[in-house]
């Protein structure tokens, strides 16, 4: 368990495709727990992806519960080893900051509804749906997963790329 | 001084605008290298036909202005291009980062005189500020509509709700279409 530095952007593992992890080893069952402790103490962060603490495995973790966005709709801490986009629908945009690019945000358009299937920590595949803000973020942390950042989405400078705000 | 300010820095704003054709930006952007100068910030686009660059740029001190007006006074002689040179005060360098619900606000309707106007002001006069607006005339010549969209800084306490009653009035008094929503950022 350890809250570990984020890695910023020109950090090359960033725009690195991350292997597949191996299992649920010891190694991935402690990053999954870095991860988890990483995302909390990240100020408003409601995910965070293997390589933004340094490590090229397929692994992410999303919680939107906590935030003003997700309350509503979402399906608590998920902790994602492997995951896959099955399906996607909608779209929408939104104006998205990350931990690994500080002071700029950029809008982005996402999918508003995504299936997407991972393994989790206890060993079971799970499947589920997920919607409006949780589907943002399980998109830009699996984004993170395939080396792709949101400045790599955002299709305007001019109108899609703002100094960051505070957010809460 | 500012924090952000660096001693040994000289900041300007320079704004070109002319005629839009090829090279307008290597152009200026050659001049500026040439003399040393960082672009730190900058925001090139076509309005109307008419190609508009801001850069605020920076250059260890010691410089000179006249260096950048020598600069830029040979391309306004021998091109159609306007040069416009400001030396930024130290309050003036850094991004003064907006306070409150970041939002946008879209008008649209028939083009008539006043719209900017008439919106701004209402804002203005309530504490919202703008950091962001564009206008754009589309539709056909016969009839034309007007798109106005502006982003802004809520003042604390005013919701969006707040900022979209506040311009009902108008959506009846100019006839167009407003809306008004949140575009607070989100971490991720």
């Amino acid at each position: 368990m350890a809250v570990r530095p984020i890695v910023l952007y020109p950090d090359p593992i960033l725009k690195t495709p991350t292997a597949l992890a191996p299992g649920l080893d010891a190694e991935v069952l402690s990053l999954v727990q870095d991860l988890v402790d990483t995302m909390h103490a990240g100020p408003g962060s409601v995910g965070v992806a293997a390589p933004q603490i340094g490590v090229s495995l397929r692994v992410c973790v999303v919680d939107v519960s906590e935030n003003r966005r997700g309350k509503e709709n979402n399906h608590g801490t998920l902790l994602m080893i492997n995951p896959e986009i099955l399906a996607r629908s909608g779209a929408a945009v939104m104006r998205e900051g990350c931990m690994s690019v500080p002071d700029y945000t950029g809008d982005v358009e996402r999918a508003t509804e995504v299936t997407v299937r991972f393994l989790e920590p206890g060993g079971e595949t799970r499947e589920i749906t997920a919607t409006g803000f949780e589907a943002v973020a399980i998109q830009h942390e699996i984004d993170h997963l395939d080396g792709f950042l949101f400045l790599d989405r955002i299709t305007s400078l001019k109108t899609g790329l703002f100094r960051r705000k505070n957010y809460k | 001084m500012t924090d952000c300010r660096k001693a040994n820095l000289a900041h300007y704003a320079v704004t070109i605008i002319g005629k839009d054709r090829p090279g307008i930006v290597a152009q200026t952007a050659e001049i500026l290298y040439r003399l040393g100068c960082n672009i730190e910030d900058s925001s090139c686009t076509m309005l109307g036909g008419q190609f508009a660059t801001i850069y605020i740029l920076s250059h260890e001190l010691p410089f000179q202005r006249e260096l950048l007006e020598e600069g830029f006074s040979s391309i306004s002689a021998t091109t159609d291009l306007s040069a416009f040179i400001r030396e930024l005060k130290d309050d003036e360098v850094c991004y003064q980062e907006p306070q409150g619900e970041l939002c946008l606000v879209s008008v649209y309707g028939s083009d008539k005189p006043g719209i900017v106007y008439k919106v701004t002001r209402e804002l203005a006069d309530r504490g919202v500020n703008i950091t962001d607006l564009n206008t754009k005339l589309i539709g056909t010549p016969e009839s034309p509509v007007y798109v106005l969209m502006l982003e802004a800084a809520l003042p604390e306490g005013m919701s969006v709700d707040d900022a979209a009653l506040l311009l009902e009035n108008l959506r009846k008094e100019l006839n167009v279409e407003i809306s008004v929503r949140l575009i607070t950022p989100v971490a991720l």
